[in-house]
Formats: C-alpha cells, structure tokens, sequence
C-alpha cells in the first residue's frame, strides 16, 4: 500500500494552512514581486551582479572520487558551482504570522534540497549554497509563507517575534530594518543591519483578516486557539503520554 | 516622608506606541497634579547595532527620538509599551484613565494598581548610590545607565 503523508493532525484552519505549506504537492500562492535584485540586496551577502564567490573549484573541474552515494544524489545547481554557504533568517510575530519557525523547517525540508534549516524559539535560519538560497528565499518572501509586518528578515538582532506590534501593525525590530511609508513596507537596511543605498520595497503588509485566515500559529486572543482543535489536543496528548511512558521509543 | 508607601499603577498598551503617541500622553500625565515619579519601559533601542557583522555601525530608528514634555526634552531609548506611574493619592487613577481614553484611540489598554516600581536597593544600586540612596531614584533608571532621570517642572 502506497504511503500517503499526513503533514500534520488538526481540523482547524491552522492545521489546515500547516498541511497547505508543507505538503510540496501544493502550490504555494504567489503574493508579491520582490525582484532577485531585491533579495539580492536584502540578503546582503554579495552586491548585485557580482559573480558568486566561490568555496571550492566547480565540481566538474575538482574531480570527484568514486563515491557510490555522489552517483545516486544529483548536485544543486549552487554545490555543482561550487559556492559559498549563506543564510536567510526569518523572526515571525506570534500575532498570526503566515508561519512560524517549526513550520518553517518543515515546509523547506518538504520542498527544497540541499538546505540545512537552523530552528530556534524566535527565528529560524536556512542555509544552502549561496544561488540556491537566492531562489529559495524569493520563493520564501514572495509567497504565502511571508507577510511584510508581521514577518522580518533578520540575519542578527531578532528579538520581536513575541512582542507586542507597533502602532502601525510592524512588529518590532531594535534595528528598524524595514519602514511603514505610504501603506508600503520598504526595507532601508539588509538582514544585518547595514544601511541599504536605496529602499526596496517589499509589498503592503497584508489586513488581519487575511492573516487570520491564512496564519499557521494558534493565538487565543487574535487567532485560532489552539484548545479550539480536539484533534491537535487528542495528538499532543498521545505524544506526551507515550514520551512520558517509553520515553523516545513508544512502544504501545 | 520616607516611610510613606504611595499608590502606584501601570499603563500596558496593547500597541507599542510611536514617539509622537509617547509625547501625547506625558503631556497629558504631567499636567495632572499628584503624579511623583513615571517610569517608562518597553524594549531597548540601541544607539549602535549590537550584535552581527554590522556591529558597532549606527543604528538610525524613528522610536529612538526626543520628544518634549511641557518645557523638557526627554529621549526616549526604548520602545514605550508600559508606562509604571507612583501617585500621590489612589483617585488620581481615574483622571490617568480619562487621559488615556483620550490618546489611545485605535487601540486597547489597561491601568491596573498594584506596587510595580523596586522599593529596596538592589547590589547594583548600592555600588551605584552607597548606603544612603536616595529612595525616589530606587527603580526609576538603570542603575548601570550613566544617564540619569528627567525631572520635569513641579505644577504646584
């Protein structure tokens, strides 16, 4: 019998959006146009245009060894090039953003080869060769996966997921990477913190009910809470009494 | 004086406010007669990026601004989300409130009395202002911070 996977328990709308990203059978919705030139400079790695700096010779010109394992798995374009390893880190706000640092590790590990995605209460990070972290992150922020207010990115300093939002809906961020200006979010700075020559814009925040609808985190006071979805409960509750009795090998 | 314990309450906001927000209600606050000491708290902003490769660069930001309280400039270091307030009697809380109502429009917030502000001195305070420490500075700034409070012209 053919394996079907399930993504994840739940009836709520929550649980919903969770199986939408991480299922790679569906198309995640294009929202926005940053161009590449955009993210390029957001990410902050390499001025654009520049050739892509390199960590070792193209992979075709080093000679590789006979390596039954390098026969079975077909290069990214970026490991074939031989590119440096970047990243792309994300904060998202706990008042419904469109995902959430777990949800995020899932859905690239899904979608997406040659990536190591880094998990962490606030912010997760992905890290590939550096050309296909450009794609990744375009597909990243232009899509559904990515609000401009509630979502930041931020190579370092990313303390906000947690806060309270600022007067105009942003979430906070001690470097103030990116600026409200006529209903637009523009970034003035990259993910670290280094003033950008121009604003890139990046889109209108998206309205609340529209995150309401498409957010994959429970909130009990602007969302969907999480106590809301008897199927989720009746799963972490299974999870923890098997833990709690098998300890990592449940056995029932 | 000394002994006198005073009412306080503390304003949440469920918005972290814009300088300009920050200005509107201390200027209304500091009008009212019977407010002794407001602390304003929320999450720091740094003057220099503090961590990354771009550490040590300036960090410009619109909520690291001054603003002017009557006839005092104040700059603000943190994003305000919390305003602790020591009062002189407890019914000042419901002229606090009217403040409120009048300057958080667009959005929620609370007022809640309680003992919010520290009363004792802390290791730090007492390396910072030794074994007599003026009470009124206990909790109202950082005791770390080279900056001192804002005192803002008595109204009576």
């Amino acid at each position: 019998m053919a394996y079907t996977p399930q993504y994840g328990p739940g009836q709520s709308v929550v649980a919903e959006n969770r199986r939408k990203q991480m299922n790679p059978n569906v198309k995640l919705e294009k929202i926005r146009n940053v161009t590449d030139e955009d993210i390029v400079l957001i990410l902050g790695h390499r001025a654009p245009g520049q050739a892509y700096p390199t960590a070792h010779p193209p992979l075709a010109e080093q000679g590789e060894p006979d390596c039954p394992i390098r026969k079975i798995v077909t290069p990214t374009d970026g490991a074939k090039a031989g590119d440096r390893v970047r990243y792309i880190q994300f904060a998202d706000s706990v008042y419904n953003a469109p995902s959430q640092p777990y949800q995020r590790t899932y859905t690239e590990a899904y979608r997406y080869r040659g990536i190591d995605p880094g998990t962490l209460s606030g912010r997760q990070i992905v890290e590939c060769r550096e050309r296909d972290l450009e794609k990744i992150s375009a597909d990243l922020v232009n899509t559904n996966l990515f609000d401009p207010a509630t979502t930041g990115i931020r190579g370092a300093t990313v303390h906000g997921h947690s806060l309270r939002l600022a007067e105009d809906g942003m979430m906070f961020d001690m470097l103030q990477r990116c600026v409200l200006e006529g209903g637009t979010v523009k970034y003035v700075k990259d993910q670290i913190g280094t003033p950008l020559d121009k604003k890139v814009e990046i889109g209108k925040p998206m309205d609340a009910a529209w995150l309401k609808a498409n957010t994959t985190m429970f909130h009990t006071l602007v969302g969907t809470s999480y106590r809301s979805d008897a199927e989720y409960i009746e799963y972490i509750q299974r999870i923890h009494s098997l833990r709690t009795k098998y300890g990592f090998m449940p056995v029932e | 004086m000394a002994d006198a314990e005073f009412p306080q309450c503390r304003i949440v906001t469920e918005r972290f406010l814009k300088p300009e927000t920050v200005e509107k209600i201390l200027n209304k606050l500091a009008v009212i007669p019977g407010i002794r000491r407001i602390v304003i708290n929320g999450p720091n902003i740094p003057q220099l990026v503090p961590y990354g490769p771009a550490r040590g660069l300036p960090n410009p930001h619109s909520g690291r601004a001054t603003i002017r309280v009557g006839e005092t400039d104040v700059d603000l270091r943190v994003q305000v989300g919390t305003f602790l307030l020591e009062l002189e009697t407890r019914d000042l809380v419901q002229q606090i409130d009217e403040a409120c109502k009048e300057v958080f429009t667009n959005f929620s917030y609370s007022i809640k009395e309680g003992k919010f502000m520290k009363s004792t001195p802390t290791q730090v305070d007492y390396a910072k202002y030794g074994p007599r420490a003026n009470e009124i500075m206990l909790g109202l700034v950082d005791p770390k911070n080279k900056t001192g409070p804002t005192l803002l012209q008595g109204n009576r």
